[in-house]
């Protein structure tokens, strides 16, 4: 006991946090045809790293074409008028670097990281992307085949693979959310050619992307190259399609089984968040750290260590421009029903929302939320990323260095509030992954 | 006339603007190799001797402490396997503090604090560099090494060495490195059971207590921190730690062998061999042919574009990967060029591996080849640049192996400016073709002899040692023999015969999980079912009868192919032996082996189609207390029983590497000729 209050004094001193966060320094500055440009400098390491986000994802799809935004991440990688099909990633590899790229419900991502005297080369091959990408039927029949098998290596082939589809089905209703970007393999079967020419020509264009180069740089000439490259592409005919469409607050819970290729059963629980740039996005990031972040937090402790009814529980936070959703999953331990393990995480979540949280948990909070905020930009390939989302999600680029001023406004009645606020019982998603040997035959 | 001279001059600008665009016909060219700017280390020592070098780099503000101890190898003999203890013993509590304190409060800051035998790690954000160096420095000097820790520790490393004694990749690590070193040397030595039971608290301590020296000892601090304050932080938390004379060694330099010798470990499940081609070298990081050698391995098998994996995989799809290696050690390094193969592809997966070793040491590479390597090198050797540990790790090379300066920072210069008349002399200077071991794990009964082409073959067993050949003392002996004394033995043909049917259930434990086994045979019938359930539920189950068979798991039912069939059916008799001969198998006889200690006939049972499973008939008893199936792996059967008249193992002990840990299965019933109904094979 003595302990305790000893522990507490501790932490109200520490209860001034020193932001540990340092300034990311950035150039940035937008091309006649749109194209926004973002350098951070670093000479550090002789590496750089050039990366192209699209600000084009699957909720600017057309719904009877869903999943053309990760198809395209895959086309892009197939050539263009001067990149013979098969040669961007051997060109790259050849070059000493790497790639990849990625597509979210609202963005597609690409990246090359390279040794810093072959930034020019990079340059080169994305402004190639976004002036003339090859769009033809062989790319296109070819890519199909690779994105069959990644979604039956992904989603069917993966015990509780489909969680997130079969989530945002359900938990949107208007908003295009309601598809993950997988998409439909119907959609991708029934497009014609001109179709993925026309989605090409809609949102492949310098006024839809955010150039972001993080290395060993030079300013002026880096900027000299961004101009020679990307000056002649021309800007998108008309405007690039964003949704506007307001998901409307849902009243009851919609509850649903699903029977998947499973041993042992799952509880899902989703509900709906405020858009990603909310002030109280912090605080729902700081509440699912506490209710399953680590071996100490709330639930693990409970559920996994204490009464063992969950192999493993977590909640994520899937923030999305227009507002995402807050998941929460649990699978069972052996024996336990999909019921009970609910029980006990809906009777944790009412008794943050009845008692919120201690100071030393929220001290806690505050250290790992800042080590994991510091982390976030050990590496130029993060500082790019987390720059160009700057500009994009949050229309300030210097928003990089204000992440830490956000989590330090939030206070410990804030995470007993959003916990309230948004975990709302009344409007939640909520699904159980049962085996297939348990589904009643009809 | 107006209008045209303004498209006219629109024109020209156009024309102009095509001027400044970058020819896009052609990939731009790089840049000239960049230097790396390692930010400079500086150095001090303390009076205790702890030499400490600070690399300053405030992009983060964070700060990482790495401490390495400088010690010779130690050849630890009978206690093999001790010093793998070490590190977690320290950090298991110290006299401030139990191992959930520390846990708690490393969490508490987000830092990280970890330890070995001849290092210890902490790093943390700036602001909490005090409190992770307390805690570094109480684990330094504190620590109380719990028995229940060792204990754990014990215990955690002997099911590590049991699973690691059927795994392919692990016999053939101890193999090769006890052929290539010697079991005399720290490299090549091998802990065992016993070796591992010797180790107590105290030789942990006394460990710790002889090597934990700041005479010994590196500092490298790295991160947000100037030398100034590290020579106040160093001074507060290691000033104190007490210098003291720590042991040297020296060993004898392994020595190549006169020719290529071929080492075979028969593992008789394996449907794949594993393939290393071996032989010391001397290298260290720093040595003049090091940088080159680092471009010739990469042309040889460093990765996905290398000789070895464009022949054996691309070209000829024997394996998923095949790849070489190079090592540098301060004391003595290895060659190796390795593959997993299939097993009837190995005698030409052998000779594909020795004719690239043969032709590149003969032949060299060519300037493309080169000129690949080289930019591949450099692009991951600048990634790896970013993290802080592989600054920290320059540093500390820079002054262990006495390299100069300017080692790291000119290092891509120098690789640059190697020409293919360099990797070829280094090519030449390091790799004998002539001097390999070639050490193979695999299927002995099918690859033994097509091994003989590239030298004499020798038997190890599965830790390494030689492996015993036992003398046939009875050369009248065969296959058929073995059965009928193996008959006899459970109770003779007449009270066996008797047994047409038998259900049998069986429980296992598979770390915590209590792990339901159940059997149904109808011998006679050629009927059988196996069920494998979790708390009662069944996550796998398998049915033969009227010629056909079924597999079902995680709801879905697969039908088998007539291959599989034929080969589940080798293991679907309650009393198997019986029925050889009606089933038209095939016996042989492959010697006496020793079965955990235990001498044993061999013997090799094939269907008409080439189906096959190995059983092992103690020599002395006549019982059968080994099965080796390719597809449910080895199991060994103990404590027989008798049931009506008839001698039946009552513990089986499962091996396969489909289940992370051997499976101590008992029987909990047994029904002999129960009544079987078709429910019993749905």
């Amino acid at each position: 006991m003595r302990k305790f209050t000893a522990l507490g004094l501790l932490v109200g001193m520490l209860s001034i946090p020193a932001l540990a966060q340092n300034k990311i320094e950035f150039k940035e500055f937008t091309l006649d045809n749109g194209l926004h440009v973002i350098l951070h400098k670093d000479n550090t390491t002789p590496i750089v790293v050039t990366s192209v986000l699209y600000h084009v994802g699957s909720k600017n799809e057309n719904p009877e074409r869903t999943g053309f935004a990760h198809f395209f991440e895959h086309l892009m990688f197939e050539g263009s008028e001067n990149i013979e099909r098969g040669q961007y990633m051997n060109i790259i590899q050849a070059r000493g670097g790497t790639l990849n790229a990625y597509t979210s419900n609202d963005i597609t991502y690409y990246y090359e990281l390279l040794p810093s005297n072959e930034l020019e080369l990079a340059l080169y091959m994305e402004s190639e992307r976004m002036l003339h990408s090859k769009v033809d039927q062989i790319g296109v029949d070819t890519q199909r085949e690779v994105v069959k098998e990644e979604r039956r290596q992904r989603y069917e082939n993966q015990p509780y693979g489909t969680i997130l589809p079969e989530t945002l089905k359900r938990a949107y209703v208007a908003h295009p959310y309601q598809w993950a970007p997988i998409g439909s393999m119907d959609h991708l079967n029934a497009a014609t050619i001109d179709e993925f020419q026309q989605f090409y020509k809609d949102f492949y264009v310098p006024n839809n992307a955010t150039l972001s180069i993080a290395g060993d740089l030079d300013y002026d000439q880096t900027e000299k190259w961004v101009r020679s490259y990307f000056s002649e592409i021309p800007k998108g005919q008309k405007e690039v399609y964003r949704p506007n469409i307001i998901e409307p607050k849902k009243t009851a819970e919609t509850r649903d089984i699903i029977y998947d290729n499973i041993q042992i059963p799952a509880v899902i629980q989703a509900y709906n968040l405020p858009k990603r740039n909310h002030p109280d996005s912090y605080a729902l990031s700081m509440l699912s750290t506490y209710l399953t972040g680590g071996n100490s937090s709330l639930m693990t402790k409970e559920l996994v260590d204490k009464q063992q009814k969950a192999l493993v529980v977590a909640a994520i936070p899937l923030e999305l421009e227009d507002g995402g959703v807050f998941i929460m999953y649990g699978i069972t331990n052996m024996g336990v029903e999909a019921k009970d393990l609910e029980t006990e995480i809906d009777k944790l979540i009412k008794q943050v929302q009845d008692t919120g949280i201690s100071d030393e948990d929220f001290a806690k909070l505050q250290n790992i939320m800042e080590n994991n905020i510091v982390s976030g930009n050990s590496t130029v390939a993060g500082i790019a990323e987390n720059l160009a989302e700057a500009h994009v999600v949050y229309g300030n680029t210097n928003y990089i260095n204000q992440v830490m001023d956000s989590y330090s406004k939030v206070t410990k009645a804030d995470i007993q509030r959003v916990a309230k606020e948004y975990l709302d019982l009344t409007g939640r998603v909520v699904l159980y992954y049962l085996p297939k040997s348990a589904q009643p035959t009809e | 006339m107006k209008k045209i001279s303004i498209s006219f001059i629109l024109s020209l600008l156009l024309f102009t603007v095509g001027f400044a665009q970058v020819d896009r016909s052609q990939f731009p060219k790089s840049g000239p190799a960049p230097e790396i700017k390692i930010g400079e280390a500086e150095t001090f020592t303390l009076e205790n001797g702890l030499k400490v070098f600070v690399v300053k780099n405030t992009k983060l503000p964070r700060v990482s402490f790495t401490l390495v101890l400088e010690r010779d190898p130690i050849l630890e003999g009978e206690k093999a396997g001790m010093t793998g203890f070490v590190g977690e013993m320290m950090t298991a509590g110290t006299t401030n503090r139990t191992k959930d304190q520390l846990d708690e409060e490393i969490d508490f800051i987000g830092a990280s604090l970890s330890a070995s035998a001849t290092s210890m790690y902490a790093s943390s954000l700036k602001k909490h560099q005090e409190k992770v160096l307390e805690l570094m420095a109480d684990v330094l000097y504190n620590p109380v090494f719990p028995q229940g820790e060792l204990d754990k520790l014990k215990k955690q490393s002997l099911t590590g060495l049991a699973q690691s004694k059927d795994n392919p990749d692990a016999i053939s690590g101890r193999l090769t490195s006890a052929l290539v070193y010697g079991k005399n040397h720290p490299y090549g030595e091998v802990a065992t059971e016993a070796t591992i039971n010797n180790v107590t608290v105290e030789d942990v301590k006394s460990y710790y207590q002889t090597y934990f020296k700041p005479n010994i000892a590196y500092l490298a601090i790295v991160g947000d921190m100037d030398k100034a304050e590290a020579e106040v932080v160093v001074k507060k938390y290691f000033a104190s730690w007490k210098s003291g004379k720590v042991p040297t060694f020296t060993y004898p330099v392994p020595q190549r062998q006169a020719k290529n010798t071929v080492a075979l470990v028969d593992r008789s499940s394996s449907v794949q061999t594993v393939i290393d081609i071996a032989q010391p070298l001397e290298m260290k990081i720093g040595d003049a042919d090091y940088i080159s050698s680092r471009v010739l391995n990469q042309i040889l098998g460093g990765g996905s574009s290398s000789r070895l994996f464009m022949n054996l995989r691309e070209d000829k799809g024997y394996t998923y990967g095949a790849y070489s290696s190079i090592g540098a050690d301060k004391l003595i390094a290895q060659f190796s060029a390795n593959a997993s193969v299939r097993t009837e592809v190995t005698d030409s997966a052998v000779y594909e591996f020795m004719n690239e070793i043969v032709t590149l040491v003969d032949k060299g590479v060519t300037e493309e080849e080169l000129v690949k390597a080289k930019s591949n090198l450099a692009g991951s050797f600048g990634r790896s640049l970013e993290s802080p540990a592989t600054i920290a790790n320059f540093a500390l090379n820079t002054v262990r192996y006495n390299l100069p300066k300017d080692y790291y920072a000119t290092y891509l210069q120098k690789m640059n400016a190697l020409t293919v008349a360099d990797i070829n002399a280094t090519a030449k200077r390091l790799i004998d073709p002539t001097k390999m071991y070639v050490t193979v794990v695999g299927n002995g009964a099918e690859i033994k002899e097509k091994m003989a082409q590239f030298g004499e073959v020798v038997e190890y067993d599965n830790m390494g040692f030689p492996a015993k050949e036992i003398e046939m003392a009875d050369a009248s002996i065969t296959a058929d023999k073995v059965i009928e004394n193996y008959i006899s033995a459970i109770g003779g043909s007449e009270k066996a015969s008797a047994i047409k049917a038998a259900k049998v259930t069986m429980s296992a434990n598979v770390m915590g999980t209590a792990l339901g086994l159940s059997f149904v045979y109808d011998d006679a019938n050629m009927r059988f079912s196996q069920k494998t359930s979790i708390a009662g539920n069944v996550m796998q189950s398998s049915v033969l009868k009227d010629g056909k068979g079924t597999v079902s798991a995680q709801g879905q039912t697969i039908e088998m192919t007539a291959d599989q069939i034929e080969a589940g059916r080798l293991s679907s008799f309650f009393l198997p032996e019986l029925y050889f001969g009606s089933m038209s198998y095939t016996l042989a006889l492959d010697g006496i082996k020793d079965v955990e200690g235990t001498q044993a006939y061999k013997v090799i049972i094939t269907s008409p189609s080439g189906a096959s499973t190995i059983n092992y008939y103690a020599v002395e008893s006549g019982l059968k207390i080994k099965n080796e199936n390719a597809q449910a792996g080895d199991t060994f059967y103990s404590d027989y029983q008798e049931r009506n008249g008839v001698l039946i193992p009552m513990a089986y002990t499962i091996k396969s590497p489909m289940i992370p840990v051997p499976l101590e299965a008992k029987v909990e019933s047994l029904e002999l000729n129960p009544t079987l109904t078709d429910a019993d094979f749905n």
